[in-house]
């Protein structure tokens, strides 16, 4: 079976179970996924119910898909995404990328849990992405093109859709909410960086790192979709001043920040123009 | 697949009743350079497909077949469309070409390829002879049991681009009154271009050109001790540098005008080896 009939019939069985065409995908990372409670008119959907969907494992990470209204707009939310770390291929990482697009998701908005290696940045800072820097050793569209799903060398010049960065962060002001923006790095995890790797990590141009994202950017952008990423950034990665870290860590500082985070999404989902 | 010197030995075998000659020269011809292998002499021509173990090429500017024949009266084998990671192909089998060139007695290869300008002085349409490279594509063909047969458990890579060839490649460019840059080939996986974050991180480790290929071929090679001279088409300059998209389109275009200036090049440069 071809991946487009594979997307196909995940979409087919979606779409059976909805009532509107969603415009918004949403990847809600650790520990932000109850924004995904305030969708509206909500169909829950498991992911073992959908066909050809990976199965999620990370604790604080739910595995549903949960479609509905959220300020106006008809999303498609993922509370619990898949991670290279688990085990899973980038290509099956990457696969519910595809289903929103074929269920007719124009934007996808990735959020993320991240390291702060830069050093103006704080614990509960939010970042917008406006870049990054692929470290995972691997990429989600290795293996044989399927030109129905996009082209075989997909241009990555402005990946991160400039004019959402510039909304977004017009968003946070209006909300008198200071963001940060930076280059967001991604490796394959689990391990979190050594200090001596963060200090590399800074030197070669990041701001942030993280294990998620940028596979399902690239395909995002592989399927033309516009692209938003916001990192929570959960703990200071600097390798000069490195102290231990614990998933519990990362998720109790992403809990603190929450209520910021969701006012400023809403506000992005309800303010942004979309065909 | 873990490559066995039996399967080379196949392969090469196979060539070797098609084509009397003993090729010298290997010649791997990437994107859009692949027309080169059509002013070979006495050519015999064998699909990939045919050949036992060998892969199948699948991108657009690739043919899919191996050459033989003489150019500027060495013998050679040229690969007219090569194999990338970003395929799907194991390293094993974007490899293999090299190990059985090296049966059929082939001691330098000619290594092209279209890469991306990360060094601003650099211009689309520009030749690079590439002095070293870096690897970025987080993967290495040798990993895996080593035979001794085929080369040596830790390859030494210091001087993986021959000094002496680089040289002669320099002495044809100015007979010819072709300028040449010369510069580090950083090769990734791809398939996707690079960010702009990417090309500065690239800049920054000391990177010219970046592209999708060569990097592990070489490593075989020099595993195999042949020699290496490797030159890359600067084909649109990379991402972040000029405020425009990139596209394969493009790639295939500026290959498409420096054909002639290439393909001068490396016969000349046949010539003199």
């Amino acid at each position: 079976m071809s991946k487009l009939q594979q997307i196909r019939e995940a979409k087919a069985k979606i779409e059976s179970l909805i009532a509107h065409r969603p415009q918004i995908g949403l990847i809600l990372g650790s520990g932000l996924g109850d924004l995904a409670d305030e969708i509206e008119e909500a169909t829950v959907i498991s992911y073992q119910d959908i066909p050809h969907f990976p199965v999620s494992t990370v604790e604080g990470h739910a595995g549903q898909l949960v479609i509905g209204k959220l300020e106006g707009k008809t999303v498609v939310a993922m509370r619990g995404r898949f991670h290279f770390y688990e085990g899973y291929t980038q290509q099956e990482v990457v696969f519910p990328v595809y289903v929103m697009k074929e269920l007719g998701v124009q934007l996808l908005i990735a959020t993320n849990a991240a390291g702060g290696m830069n050093k103006n940045f704080k614990p509960g800072d939010l970042m917008l992405i406006e870049d990054h820097i692929n470290m995972t050793g691997s990429n989600p569209l290795i293996g044989p093109n399927e030109e129905e799903l996009g082209l075989r060398f997909p241009d990555m010049s402005t990946a991160y859709t400039p004019e959402l960065i510039a909304f977004s962060k017009r968003m946070a002001e209006e909300l008198g909410l200071a963001v940060q923006q930076g280059v967001y790095v991604g490796v394959s995890g689990p391990t979190y960086l050594t200090p001596a790797e963060l200090i590399m990590m800074r030197e070669l141009g990041g701001d942030a790192i993280g294990m998620s994202t940028v596979p399902e950017v690239i395909a995002a952008r592989h399927a033309g979709l516009k692209i938003l990423g916001i990192s929570c950034i959960t703990d200071i990665a600097i390798g000069e001043e490195l102290e231990p870290l614990t998933h519990e860590q990362v998720v109790e500082v992403a809990n603190r920040t929450k209520p910021q985070f969701k006012k400023w999404m809403k506000a992005i989902v309800r303010g942004v123009t979309l065909a | 697949m873990h490559i066995s010197r039996a399967q080379i030995r196949e392969a090469a075998d196979m060539i070797q009743k098609q084509s009397s000659i003993q090729p010298r020269i290997g010649l791997i011809l990437g994107s859009g350079l692949g027309v080169l292998a059509e002013e070979i002499q006495d050519p015999v021509t064998i699909p990939y497909g045919q050949i036992p173990h060998f892969p199948i090429s699948t991108v657009e500017g690739h043919a899919g077949q191996l050459v033989i024949g003489t150019l500027e009266n060495q013998p050679v084998v040229v690969m007219q469309g090569r194999f990338h990671l970003y395929e799907g192909h194991e390293l094993a089998s974007v490899t293999f070409p090299i190990r059985v060139m090296k049966e059929l007695g082939v001691d330098t290869i000619l290594v092209t390829n279209a890469a991306g300008g990360v060094n601003e002085s650099f211009e689309p349409g520009d030749l690079m002879i590439i002095r070293d490279h870096i690897n970025l594509m987080f993967r290495n063909p040798l990993i895996g049991p080593n035979d001794p047969e085929l080369g040596p458990r830790f390859p030494d890579m210091s001087q993986a681009y021959d000094a002496e060839l680089r040289q002669l490649a320099h002495r044809v460019a100015e007979e010819q009154g072709i300028k040449v840059q010369e510069g580090v080939y950083a090769g990734v996986l791809g398939p996707s271009y690079e960010t702009p974050a990417e090309i500065r991180m690239i800049r920054k480790v000391g990177g010219d050109a970046v592209g999708m290929s060569t990097v592990p071929e070489v490593i075989v090679a020099r595993h195999a001790g042949i020699r290496v001279l490797g030159i890359s088409c600067i084909s649109n300059m990379a991402a972040g540098i000029l405020p425009q998209p990139l596209s394969h389109e493009e790639v295939m275009e500026t290959a498409e005008r420096v054909k002639e200036k290439f393909i001068g090049l490396v016969r000349g440069i046949l010539r003199q080896l």
